[in-house]
């Protein structure tokens, strides 16, 4: 128990540290309802229990890096059950109330106290160890920094680290001091225990001495950290979880926001959403996002976690007059990210769907293209002519709206026109499998083998637009609204039951963008039907591929985005072909730098995420001969990057369809002829 | 300062491309239009200077194809104050003959405020380059073609201009005057769909009637032909320094090195 100038001081210590605290806190709070939109608080009680457990086993954490995911894990365990530990520390202190019991349900709670203190200040020092021995933070040369990220971060880190390690560390000890002064060891607390017994020489008033001190440096500190809290990355530890519980499940990733302002996109902190500025509280700067990032992969000058800490570094400098309306904060573009970076951004999605603190520093990419678009910024001249092809042509090719189904003039069978007679699938192509000569063989040869399997299906023919994902994530909302209109009417004239389509960005906003426009029909990627017909035995083709090595690149539209990982898998099992898992895989997937838009931009200099993809497959083994690809663009971007890495002749690029083709011709030979 | 940019539309060059029966002209059946290019880098030219300078930028067009519309509310989009098409009996589609499109063009920038007009130094569809120096004409202005760049000057502008043979000057014009623009100092820009709506939305189109169109001398096209493709293609055999070698001699063999 506490002396009474100890209990005083401790009050009024609380109360001025709780008071600035709180001060930081309504400030963030005002700050982040400057953004755009309403905190949607009305998913608390719903979300809270399934966030908390996901929470409890760590789960967003346990995402990737699994060794430092373990320490952390040691750390959150430990400080989670000190919530506990310090509420029964400070009755101790102030009430003259013991857990000093040796039997029953308080040695249970000691020993989980005593280990879990362990195992925290293990997993502290280890990733302190790592954070400042192994240095593994770094951006590269290319990413827009405020200046005081460098010497900030790695003292914030310090900062956190040193704090934890004191504040478990001083509670352990003081159970050590305890235990001394009772004069025999707690083997309900083993570890302290250990301790107390180096501590029993001591005279009672230095073991007094060292309860209290020790009772301060746990206690206390939480009182003296608690002001800084607001400007710490350790803020993650609230503004995480609540990042979590007030997004909607039900919304997929794949699904854009209209933007803010009546279109015009975000210029400041301010005209983001309400969410992308709590992201940069709960960013806790651990650059997993930047790792999975083909830009950043590549020495593009993006990041998306510079962008999130580049955005909070602004917030602590300037937080009071942010949150008061005082300031105008400047264009993001001068303290975010540079706009080469905005440009560099695929949309993969990768570093929403790596996020453990559930961040989606992609959408902010979006909301500031949709300002340059806006603004009329000068664009990317190859992207500009793709957007005006596009508006005038429905399609990015500049090429005729009414020659897109010329590939179809080509087969041996008619297909229908699902505006003039009923189908059970409606093909939606897409452009790249209409328009793009190398891929419209391919088109060709899904019809052929949709024709075989007897599918009831059609086309829009010249009806059918581009659908618009890319033109989204570019930031010209208008052009997708239009394009996204007219496919409306043009799918309001055909009957079907279904839509099957060869590109999975096309999948992607059909499935998941055209809701939002009374689209509600189930939609499917051409390989879960194929996989269908196969496995139904419409398409017999009996593993007839087995001498041959292959691997698998999962689209990010379709792994990553629509979770559909398992339908190419299964086709590339019923050819029984030799398959090989690339290490980054199904929705860990790596982006081919096509997506966003990026695809008709002029790519920049370096090494490009295809080529370091094609090098990732090649390490599977010098016998590994196909490359397998299930996206039109995917088949655009590695035959080119196969060229360009040097693997020519040594690694085909082949679309899954063709595989299946080879398979059934093959079948189709085999079978015995009828006499 | 107030501009005024004449615009016109022209065929698409994206479409296969026919002739009509009477072989005399292309089918207009087939036809989709653009904005003349020229005339796109004119309203661009018009714009910079709006932004450096401070102008008024009016766009004026014959409305010959039915779909002028588009390429008014699209310069509205990029900036232009106004825009104003000039309608009639036309033939929809057809090639209006160049002095007479000059000639309502003239009858209408007369009514207006000006102090440039911008044209378009040609347009594809009839590779004429006569409306600038005609406007000129019939309005009694100055004339300089084949700009490339534009800058305010006290009561006059300075010109850049293209000459043959790579060769530039600056010109300087009293003002008003007409220029016919070959290129803007930037590309073109890009007119976001939302602010094309936009305008189709908020912003009025002034419409000129025209009930007798001018007479003025003209040529007409007696027949039209479309290329033929031809097989002019070399292929080089052989390895990269045979390749190379070959692509050095035929170059020297042109002249061209």
């Amino acid at each position: 128990m506490l002396t009474l100038p100890e209990r005083i001081a401790f009050v009024l210590l609380a109360v001025v540290c709780v008071a600035i605290a709180a001060r930081g806190f309504y400030r963030i709070y005002r700050a982040i309802t400057r953004g755009e939109g309403s905190i949607p608080f009305h998913l608390f009680a719903r979300r809270v229990v399934p966030v908390s457990i996901e929470i409890l086993v760590q789960k967003p954490v346990m995402k990737a890096r699994p060794v430092v995911s373990v320490f952390h894990a040691f750390v959150f365990f430990a400080f989670t059950f000190y919530t506990l530990v310090n509420i029964f520390d400070l009755a101790e202190g102030f009430v003259g109330f013991t857990t000093l019991h040796r039997g029953g349900l308080w040695a249970l709670y000691n020993l989980i106290a005593d280990l879990i203190s362990v195992a925290g200040l293990v997993g502290m020092a280890a990733l302190l160890i790592r954070r400042f021995g192994l240095k593994p933070f770094r951006f590269n040369d290319n990413v827009f920094l405020n200046p005081h990220v460098p010497e900030g971060i790695p003292r914030d880190s310090l900062i956190v680290g040193v704090f934890i390690l004191l504040h478990v560390g001083s509670r352990w000890l003081g159970q050590a001091f305890r235990i001394a002064a009772s004069g025999q060891p707690d083997w309900s607390q083993p570890t302290a225990s250990v301790v107390s017994m180096a501590l029993a020489g001591l005279s009672e008033g230095a073991l007094t001495f060292g309860e209290h001190a020790t009772w301060w440096l746990a206690l206390g500190l939480i009182l003296l950290f608690l002001p800084y809290f607001p400007y710490s990355k350790h803020i993650h530890l609230m503004i995480a979880p609540l990042n979590w519980i007030l997004r909607d499940p039900e919304k997929p990733l794949g699904q854009l926001d209209p933007p803010t302002k009546n279109g015009e996109g975000a210029a400041h902190l301010h005209e983001l959403r309400w969410f992308q500025l709590l992201d940069t509280y709960a960013c806790i700067m651990c650059l997993r996002c930047q790792d999975v990032c083909p830009a950043h992969n590549t020495a593009q000058p993006l990041s998306p976690a510079a962008l999130e800490i580049n955005k909070r570094y602004f917030l602590n400098e300037h937080l009071g007059e942010f949150a008061a309306g005082t300031l105008n904060p400047p264009p993001l573009l001068e303290m975010a990210i540079s706009k080469e970076a905005v440009w560099a951004c695929t949309t993969c999605g990768a570093c929403v769907d790596i996020c453990p603190t559930g961040n989606r520093p992609m959408v902010d990419i979006v909301d500031i293209r949709r300002h340059l678009v806006y603004a009329g910024d000068e664009l990317d001249p190859n992207l500009q002519d793709a957007l005006e092809s596009l508006m005038r042509q429905g399609n990015s090719f500049n090429k005729p709206a009414r020659r897109r189904a010329r590939w179809a003039k080509k087969l041996d069978f008619p297909i229908k026109d699902a505006r003039k007679e009923p189908v059970e699938y409606l093909w939606f192509v897409g452009d790249f499998a209409s328009y793009d000569p190398r891929m419209q063989e391919n088109t060709k040869t899904v019809a052929q083998l949709f024709h075989q399997a007897g599918l009831d299906f059609g086309l829009l023919y010249e009806g059918e637009r581009n659908s618009g994902n890319d033109v989204r994530r570019v930031g010209e909302e208008g052009l997708f609204e239009m394009l996204v209109e007219h496919n409306m009417k043009e799918l309001g004239k055909a009957q079907f039951k279904a839509i099957v389509t060869t590109d999975p960005h096309t999948y992607n906003a059909l499935k998941n963008e055209y809701r939002a426009y009374g689209l509600d029909v189930p939609v499917y990627h051409y390989t879960e039907v194929l996989a269908d017909l196969i496995e139904s035995g419409r398409l017999k083709v009996n593993g007839r591929l087995s001498n041959l090595v292959a691997t698998y690149h999962d689209p990010c539209y379709l792994g990553r985005y629509n979770r559909v990982t398992e339908a190419p898998r299964r086709i590339l099992r019923a050819l029984g072909v030799d398959f090989r898992e690339m290490p980054r895989h199904g929705v860990n997937t790596f982006c081919c730098g096509a997506g966003g838009g990026r695809i008709w931009m002029d790519t920049a200099t370096g090494e490009r995420p295809s080529e370091q993809r094609i090098k990732e497959a090649a390490s599977l083994g010098d016998d590994l001969k196909y490359f397998v690809v299930a996206c039109p663009k995917d088949m655009a971007m590695y035959s080119d990057a196969v060229k360009t890495a040097g693997y020519e002749g040594k690694i085909e690029v082949v679309d899954i369809a063709q595989l299946v083709a080879r398979a059934v011709e093959r079948e189709a030979h085999e079978q015995p002829q009828p006499a | 300062m107030n501009i005024v940019v004449a615009v016109k539309q022209v065929p698409d060059l994206i479409e296969e491309l026919e002739i009509n029966e009477e072989g005399t002209g292309l089918d207009p059946d087939v036809l989709s239009f653009v904005l003349n290019e020229f005339d796109d880098h004119a309203l661009e030219e018009a714009l910079l200077l709006k932004e450096e300078a401070g102008a008024t930028v009016t766009v004026v067009g014959v409305d010959t194809t039915g779909e002028l519309d588009q390429a008014l509310y699209t310069a509205i989009a990029k900036g232009a104050d106004k825009a104003v098409k000039i309608v009639g009996d036309f033939e929809e589609g057809e090639r209006m003959p160049t002095p007479i499109m000059a000639r309502l063009l003239a009858d209408a920038i007369r009514e207006m405020d000006y102090d440039l007009v911008f044209v378009g130094v040609q347009a594809a569809d009839d590779l004429d380059g006569q409306v600038a120096p005609m406007l000129a004409a019939l309005l009694g202005l100055p004339h300089v073609g084949v700009v490339v760049g534009v800058e305010k000057a006290d009561g006059a502008v300075k010109v850049h201009k293209e000459f043959w043979g790579g060769i530039t000057a600056d010109v300087l014009v009293e003002t008003p005057a007409v220029l016919g623009i070959q290129a803007a100092r930037q590309a073109p820009r890009y007119a976001p769909v939302s602010r094309v709506r936009q305008a189709m939305k908020e912003a009025t189109i002034e419409e000129i009637e025209v009930d007798d169109l001018p007479e003025a001398p003209d040529a007409s096209v007696c027949r039209m032909f479309i290329p033929e493709a031809t097989g002019r293609a070399e292929m080089l055999e052989g390895d990269e320094e045979a390749v190379a070698g070959k692509i050095v001699e035929i170059l020297k063999e042109r002249g061209l090195v």
